[in-house]
């Protein structure tokens, strides 16, 4: 019995639950790939008002790709207008430290140089590598997420790993 | 178990506890915490719940400016039809001509056909569709001098009168119903019978009967110069024109009503025109402001 139980998502109680199901993943993913200065968050939203507005063709399972598709484009979109330097939000550093100043300075170096060396790594390694690194997502995960296979994330986050590590010794 | 597979069974969270072991020997391993821990920092913010609750409200913000688009737009089509239908009416309307007591009046049809209307008088007729139908309907006395054309009629309630560019006039009162013909043909449809008259013709009917009358040798009705001419017109008749003419009340005392009257009035002054319908029937009569009672001398 695998037939479908709802054939549209216009119910307002379902498109909920897709987006919670959904939305986190759909961020982080533009996030990763396209850094925070072009507002993930506005073309998390954009993508899911689409979805909202063509709630009748658009199947549940059918949704997630909708969202993807659309907020990768609404990104790649800005991309083209705007020439913007991959940046990543930085969480700021204990207000608080028990650590001597030498020590705070290298850290602070070191993630200059991580954020470079970041920015430096393809999309595709970039997206599965943090999506690993950061989340803790599982290989077979991402898998799914990216839709490739999990042999390619593998190599994906391994390669990104040595290019990183590779990068930080040379700055 | 060589480095390589060790990284990447970390990486993919699945080291049991000697790989464990194994891997923290590894020469690297300080470097890989260190690099793990510094990503952390990369860490996206993230509220599934703001999120939802934002696209919710924007969503609903969305549907409202759809309607504000729409019932401005339901606003203007409603006006646009009153307009529509005020412009309608008023162009298609029947136009109203009527003349109060002691009033006369001169109305112009659209086809430069003309109209003199008596006193107390009502004539209704349709601008817009005159050139395809000349009709007016009549209550009261008129005068007709109609433009050459097609058929031109005249309803009243008795009958109908129908002509073809000519001059005629047309009285319908209570139990009273004449048309003379001055000019030009004009046929009378009384009971579903055309008569046809010639000028100098006339067709009166007194209290449902066809009187027969003799020729008519004026050019025009003796209204139209301020005088009311009578032959052998019951006495009552004579009596409401004369009402009719002057806004008065007149009270018979002991006067047979139906007594034919021949002769005339004029409208200009009320004493003279007294007289003359008072004195031929040996009549004394008082004035008192607007009544007067007409008595035996």
């Amino acid at each position: 019995m695998s037939k479908q139980l709802h054939d549209n998502i216009c119910e307002e109680q379902l498109f909920s639950s897709i987006f919670n199901k959904y939305s986190k993943d759909l961020h982080n993913f533009l996030y990763y790939k396209f850094g925070e200065l072009l507002n993930p968050k506005d073309k998390v939203q954009e993508a899911f008002i689409k979805l909202w507005q063509n709630c009748a063709k658009v199947t549940p399972d059918k949704a997630k790709s909708f969202v993807f598709t659309i907020a990768n484009n609404l990104m790649l979109n800005e991309v083209a207008h705007q020439k913007v330097v991959l940046k990543h939000q930085q969480t700021k550093p204990k207000a608080y430290t028990n650590e001597n100043p030498e020590f705070l300075m290298q850290e602070s170096e070191y993630n200059d140089k991580l954020q470079k060396a970041l920015s430096n790594l393809t999309e595709a390694q970039r997206v599965a590598f943090m999506m690993n690194r950061i989340e803790g997502k599982r290989f077979k995960e991402i898998a799914e997420l990216l839709g490739i296979s999990t042999k390619a994330v593998e190599k994906r986050i391994y390669g990104a790993l040595k290019k990183l590590r590779e990068d930080i010794k040379e700055l | 178990m060589n480095r390589e597979d060790l990284i990447s069974k970390w990486l993919d969270n699945n080291l049991n506890p000697q790989e464990l072991e194994a891997f923290k020997k590894l020469e690297d391993y300080d470097d890989l915490i260190r690099l793990n821990n510094g990503l952390q920092n990369f860490k996206p913010e993230y509220n599934t719940k703001i999120e939802l609750n934002n696209l919710m409200s924007s969503i609903k913000k969305e549907q409202r400016t759809q309607q504000s688009w729409f019932k401005p737009f339901l606003k203007i089509a409603a006006l646009l039809a009153i307009c529509f239908s005020i412009y309608y009416y008023t162009t298609t309307i029947d136009t109203t001509v009527t003349t109060q007591l002691a009033q006369k009046t001169e109305v112009s049809l659209p086809d430069t056909s003309s109209v003199s209307l008596n006193a107390k008088s009502y004539l209704v007729y349709n601008k817009k569709s005159w050139h395809n139908n000349r009709t007016v309907t009549l209550k009261g006395e008129a005068f007709f001098k109609v433009a050459k054309g097609s058929s031109f009629n005249v309803v009243t309630d008795t009958g109908k009168v129908t002509v073809y560019g000519t001059e005629f006039n047309v009285i319908q009162r209570h139990n009273y119903f004449e048309v003379i013909c001055y000019e030009g043909l004009v046929g009378v449809t009384y009971n579903s019978q055309e008569t046809k008259l010639k000028p100098g013709d006339s067709f009166l009917i007194l209290d449902g009967k066809i009187i027969a009358k003799e020729k008519e040798t004026r050019q025009s009705p003796s209204w139209l110069n301020n005088e009311s001419e009578f032959k052998s017109i019951p006495f009552k008749q004579v009596i409401k024109e004369f009402e009719r003419q002057y806004d008065v009340a007149i009270t018979l005392k002991d006067i047979d009503s139906t007594k034919l009257f021949t002769g005339k009035f004029t409208h200009n002054d009320i004493d003279i025109a007294l007289k003359s319908i008072a004195v031929p029937l040996n009549l004394m009569y008082l004035k008192d402001n607007k009544s007067i009672v007409l008595k035996r001398e």
